[in-house]
């Protein structure tokens, strides 16, 4: 159910961020977007997943940070000034995400949405909304909101934990 | 003209529980015997800002209640009766009523029919009650206890008391060897007050206070012990004199006088001098009470200055000060619209019940002139109402809390981005740059004086907490007879208000515990040679950055032997030679219920574990100390606020921790002799002859520190389960760190209560000690099991 009504989201807005992680672009809602701004050095976090690279203080608010390059396996995970990261509103919490670049802000409609073939990868299908094609680019349409929140991410508490 | 009301329900809802907690504080504060008209006035004004107020928004259940309330503190106020520690019990069960029906209104269960029906009976039956008691003369003859006798001041004291008391003609004064002491006394108090000016001196069954007439002549020799002796089991119930009247439930009637006059038999509240004018009043209660009825109805309408009943129409209609207090009433409604409500409401149903007794006893021309006096009074008196609103409207503005919270939030920022400045700023030229820096400096200045007037703004002093308890006390002190005084210092301290909050529920544990556990019976007390009232003291001050609350009772104190047994019982680690302090904590232990150990009286509530744990959580510490015999004090320390926290801050590997201050015991530097390892690899701290477990935040963490421990410092902490060392590369500097949440975008992080943001922008985590001890100390477990 959750799935669907974030994929209404999807079609509301009809916008989506596009990033890339590698080769590979990737879409997310533009409406989840709340800023995009340099990687700066986060203070680490005990104990956690690499990919968790810790938290920043955001004017004022303690904003853990995900590299997704890390969580998938994907592209260089290089930390410099061209470096990005996506700050995400996701429920009431934000999170930020670093991303290799950002590239565009795309119209995708449903119809143009082909579902994802399942495949045993580290991106549960699950998460993926579709995939959608812009000028023979592949895009990977995520619910960020369902991975950000999912237990893999350990970014929230765990239910009865 | 239609407004709709619900949006100023919630202005109702705050100005009538204010107006309750203030009835109640005035009410508990309030001297029965010497009750101030100005005492009375306040009281009788809350109470009628009630009635107007729930009138005016229709919530009749509450109009009603008041109504009957207002009826009785009419009558103490004018002086038609006499203040007794009985009305006072039965204006706070309406004022319990009262609060319960305002929940219900604002959401919350409805409040038991029967129990509003009780409350209102007792006042009308107290509003029916007696006339003041007339001055009569009784024979006292007591033998004081020896030891009392011996002592020519306690002698004096006692005779200076009674003397307070009653016009005191002497017999025979108690002297060292002869403790009798009678004489005659003129007075118009209780026996029960006499009773209780001697309990201090002499045991109940050596007292004997007759009515006229049992007693002797003055010139007479003392009287045969037996009839005395009889007056006296009777007039023991004095004693209790706060226990309700056992026919203050009952309505109003024949059947009240009645049971009325059985009490005066027992010379419990009245003496017999009374009597006579209150049997005759007896048989005519039936009119008398609809005449009652008839006046009390009257103040219902007079209040809103609304022309309703028939024999007040032209009273009203014209009258400048019922319409005075009509206005005084637009704090609550801004027109009069709203006294549509109260007119409907509860006035109608009974215009017509009221209406026919008056008729019927011809008193229309006599009701209205009391009344028009009273509407005088009224409109005076909403003047000052008036008034003192404009005056608190001017003084203060209600602001929601999450406003404030966002205006706490923005300064914090304010005060980092200011530091940032700063920092980056002291790169500069200092010639250049010297407008810049002294504006800088300006700046800082500023935001720090911003920083400390926004932070006052959540600031709430202590008398916001300490003005429940003599209401818990005196329920409490009631129900298990036993006699005690709060003594409370220091309300003006002040303290954030989430603390506030979070510190009256272990604060009333402590509380009920001294009162439950600590404070004896007067019996007792008086038998271990101390004054049978106890005395529960409540301090606040500030220490320091530091708020330290006591609690202080002059009780028992805890018992060494049963706090032993019970721990070995349970299994603790304890020896028969432990020092003192050391066996109090026990009673902080988990399970060690203090109802169990340190007397029989079976426990209610929650251990002092709890307690302790609220404490602790709030970033405060407990502390007790006690004398077996002589009392019992807990300090509890808290810092000023939730917000801001005192720590130190630490680097470890080139990452900072800031370790709490209220934590830290003390931080040194090793000696390479210091540091042994306990089978085989366990490292343990030699400090001053204790053998403390070493923690190196490294391990935890698993940052890349220095493992040498030669290089580091030790930090050592106490934490819940004991003392440790944490191990650091190096102590950074100490300062006001105002604390995150983790978990606001992010999950709990195990060995850390928070993260705050350095003067330079960085994030840093605070550590939560006694976590970061358990994971030291499970982890080194674990590394030597591998």
């Amino acid at each position: 159910m959750e799935n669907i009504d974030t994929g209404s989201g999807i079609v509301s807005s009809g916008e989506c961020l596009t990033f890339t992680l590698g080769k590979e672009e990737y879409g997310i809602d533009i409406l989840k977007v709340q800023e995009i701004r340099g990687y700066e050095a986060p203070t680490r976090i005990a104990n956690a997943p690499p990919f968790i690279k810790g938290v920043i203080n955001l004017r004022g608010v303690i904003v853990p940070i995900i590299d997704l390059r890390l969580k998938f396996n994907l592209g260089n995970p290089s930390y410099d000034q061209f470096t990005v990261v996506i700050i995400l509103n996701i429920g009431k919490r934000v999170v930020g995400a670093v991303v290799d670049g950002v590239s565009d802000v795309i119209q995708i409609s449903p119809e143009n949405l082909r579902p994802a073939p399942e495949f045993g990868s580290i991106l549960d299908t699950q998460y993926i909304l579709g995939l959608g094609t812009i000028d023979e680019r592949m895009i990977i349409v995520v619910d960020i909101e369902k991975l950000m929140t999912s237990q893999e991410m350990a970014l929230v508490e765990d239910i009865g934990a | 003209m239609t407004i709709d009301m619900s949006q100023f329900y919630q202005v109702f809802f705050e100005e009538a529980g204010e107006h309750l907690a203030n009835m109640e504080s005035q009410l508990l504060a309030l001297d029965v015997e010497n009750p101030s008209t100005e005492d009375l006035n306040a009281i009788f004004r809350a109470a009628h800002s009630i009635k107007g107020g729930s009138g005016r928004f229709g919530f009749t259940d509450m109009t009603e209640v008041t109504h009957i309330l207002e009826t009785l503190l009419d009558k103490l106020r004018k002086e038609e009766l006499p203040v007794r520690a009985e009305m006072v019990d039965a204006f706070l069960s309406a004022g319990d009523v009262l609060r319960g029906q305002l929940e219900h209104h604002q959401g919350g269960p409805e409040v038991d029919q029967a129990q509003i029906r009780e409350v209102c009976d007792r006042l009308n039956a107290l509003s029916a009650g007696e006339h003041a008691p007339e001055p009569r003369r009784l024979w006292l003859e007591c033998r004081i206890a020896p030891e009392m006798a011996a002592d020519p001041q306690g002698v004096e004291d006692l005779i200076q008391g009674l003397s307070e008391l009653a016009n005191l003609e002497l017999h025979q004064r108690p002297a060292p060897g002869d403790p009798r002491l009678s004489g005659w006394l003129t007075t118009d108090r209780r026996d029960g007050e006499i009773l209780e000016a001697l309990s201090f001196h002499a045991f109940p069954e050596d007292i004997s206070l007759g009515q006229t007439g049992t007693g002797p002549s003055p010139v007479g020799t003392p009287p045969d012990p037996t009839p005395p002796l009889e007056t006296s089991s009777q007039a023991d119930p004095g004693y209790g004199f706060f226990d309700e009247e056992p026919g203050a439930t009952e309505p109003a009637g024949p059947a009240q006088a009645e049971s009325r006059r059985d009490d005066d038999g027992f010379g419990f509240f009245d003496d017999a001098p009374g009597l006579p004018a209150e049997a005759t009043a007896a048989p005519s209660t039936a009119t008398d009470g609809k005449d009652e009825d008839a006046d009390g109805y009257g103040f219902f309408e007079d209040a809103p200055g609304r022309p309703d009943f028939p024999h007040d129409k032209d009273v009203s209609a014209g009258d400048s000060p019922a319409a005075l207090e009509g206005q005084g009433y637009g704090i609550f409604v801004d027109g009069p619209g709203g006294m549509g409500i109260f007119d409907s409401a509860p006035g109608a149903p009974r215009m017509s019940q009221a209406s026919q007794p008056a008729a019927s006893a011809g008193a229309p021309a006599k009701t209205a002139t009391p009344q028009a006096q009273d509407n005088a009074n009224k409109g005076r008196r909403a003047g000052d109402n008036m008034a003192a609103a404009v005056h608190s409207e001017t003084s203060s503005i209600r602001v929601s809390v999450e406003k404030v919270d966002q205006l706490i939030n923005l300064v914090g920022e304010l005060v980092i981005t200011q530091a940032m400045i700063a920092d980056a700023a002291s790169y500069l030229d200092p010639i250049q740059a010297e407008k810049l820096l002294s504006g800088i400096d300006l700046v800082s200045r500023n935001t720090r004086d911003l920083q400390e007037s926004v932070m006052s703004i959540r600031m709430l002093p202590m008398s916001m907490v300490f003005s429940r308890f003599p209401r818990v006390i005196r329920d409490l002190a009631g129900k298990l007879n036993k006699q005690v005084e709060l003594r409370t210092f220091g309300e003006g301290t002040e303290l954030d208000k989430g603390l506030i909050e979070k510190i009256t529920d272990p604060l009333t544990h402590l509380i009920r515990n001294s009162l439950d556990h600590g404070i004896e019976t007067p019996d007792k007390r008086v038998q271990a040679g101390k004054a049978p009232k106890g005395t529960i003291t409540l301090k606040a001050s500030h220490q320091g950055g530091n708020i330290v609350i006591e609690v202080i009772d002059d009780g028992a104190g805890l018992n060494r032997e049963k706090l032993l047994t019970k721990a070995k019982e349970r299994g603790l680690n304890v020896s028969d030679s432990m020092p003192d302090h050391e066996v109090w904590q026990l009673i902080f232990a988990p399970g060690f219920s203090t109802a169990e150990v340190v007397t029989d009286v079976s426990g209610r509530g929650v251990g002092m574990d709890v307690v302790k744990k609220n404490i602790e959580g709030l970033g405060g510490r407990v502390e007790l100390e006690s004398i077996t015999g002589h009392g019992t004090r807990t300090v509890i320390r808290l810092p000023l606020t939730l917000a801001i926290l005192d720590g130190m801050s630490v680097g470890v590997g080139g990452e900072t921790f800031i370790v709490p201050l209220t934590a830290i015991i003390e931080s040194l530097q090793p000696t390479p002799d210091d540091i042994k390892t306990m089978a085989g690899d366990s490292r343990v701290v030699n400090i001053r002859g204790e053998y403390l477990p070493i923690i190196a935040l490294t391990d935890v963490f698993g940052c890349s520190g220095t493992q040498n421990l030669e290089q580091g410092i030790f930090v050592v902490v106490e934490a819940e389960s004991g003392k440790a060392a944490l191990f650091v590369d190096e102590l950074l500097g100490q300062h006001q760190v105002v604390i995150k949440s983790l978990e606001a975008n992010y999950r709990k992080v195990p060995g850390t209560s928070g993260a705050t943001i350095m003067g330079d922008g960085s994030v840093a985590m605070i550590l939560d000690v006694g976590a970061v001890t358990r994971m030291g100390l499970t982890n080194e477990t674990r590394r030597l099991a591998a």
